[in-house]
């Protein structure tokens, strides 16, 4: 069981930060080219969802998973999006992108005035504490799964 | 807690306000900075003589000093001064190792050169309070690692 990559992005698309812990395998493109791809496909799927929803819509889109991989989602009212790409093994974790947004990008970020918003986050405390929670994480583990 | 967060932002927003109605410049950063410390100076004034309207007069300077300290630290800052020390003959040095305008910051080198700036308020509060109880002082900071930091008091 592993954490294999963060992407946060704010509302008008831009990435804020991008950790990665066990990627073997990279997109290739560019990463300037992989984060637009990565919103824009959120976007889309999150009007897809609303629209198509059977029933009425409550949380919206949440994750999704392939064979070999589970992407979670998480958005804030502010527009500010978690996505997290786990192994298949990680149960729902809307807990953990919620204290990663309000513990972590809020404490550090947002109240940092030397962070602009809208931008890269430059802010070396912001990734340090970063990794080392995702490391604390019961469903990460050192070696890949 | 709501408050604390407030005055946080409001600072915040205060530094890079003043700093962005100012030009480039060495001369312009230093009267950036005494304008903040002047405007923590006129609350440090304020915020002395609310704290102090019920407590009994203080015996000598060292009282003083521990009241600052301890009191009006912890309201103000949610914490006390973890460290003070004095030659006894009016320089004292306050140590505060998680300084809570800066643990957002970082945690080290990162933005070190622009600490100054987010501490030249809290001298000015200080010197403030230290005036209307009377002692006129010159208060420096210097921050060698975040968020830790050091008040130097000098009484005149």
């Amino acid at each position: 069981m592993t954490v294999h990559n963060l992407y946060i992005f704010d509302r008008n698309g831009v990435c804020l930060h991008y950790s990665e812990w066990h990627r073997k395998k990279q997109a290739g493109i560019p990463k300037e080219e992989e984060y637009k791809l990565m919103y824009g496909m959120l976007f889309s799927i999150r009007s897809f969802v609303s629209k198509m929803s059977p029933l009425d819509m409550k949380d919206g889109f949440l994750a999704f998973q392939t064979s070999r991989y589970k992407l979670h989602y998480y958005e804030t009212p502010t527009g500010i999006k978690v996505v997290m790409n786990t192994d298949l093994g990680v149960g729902p974790i809307r807990d953990v992108l919620h204290h990663i947004y309000s513990a972590l990008y809020v404490e550090l970020v947002v109240k940092n005035p030397l962070c602009p918003l809208g931008q890269t986050v430059q802010s070396e405390l912001f990734r340090s504490r970063l990794d080392s929670y995702v490391r604390s994480l019961p469903f990460f583990s050192a070696r890949a799964g | 807690m709501a408050d604390e967060a407030l005055f946080l932002l409001l600072h915040n927003e205060m530094v890079s306000g003043v700093y962005k109605s100012a030009e480039q410049g060495e001369v312009e950063n230093g009267r950036c900075i005494t304008k903040l410390e002047n405007m923590g100076f006129r609350v440090g004034q304020g915020l002395i003589e609310r704290f102090t309207k019920d407590t009994a007069r203080f015996k000598d300077e060292l009282d003083i000093m521990k009241f600052i300290c301890k009191d009006f630290w912890t309201t103000v800052f949610k914490k006390q001064i973890d460290n003070l020390r004095t030659n006894h003959q009016g320089i004292y040095v306050l140590q505060d190792n998680k300084f809570r305008l800066l643990t957002q910051m970082s945690a080290g080198k990162q933005y070190l050169e622009h600490a100054s700036k987010y501490l030249a308020f809290t001298c000015g509060l200080i010197r403030g309070g230290l005036s209307n109880l009377g002692i006129k002082s010159i208060v420096t900071a210097e921050v060698s690692s975040m968020p830790a930091c050091k008040l130097n008091l000098h009484f005149l």
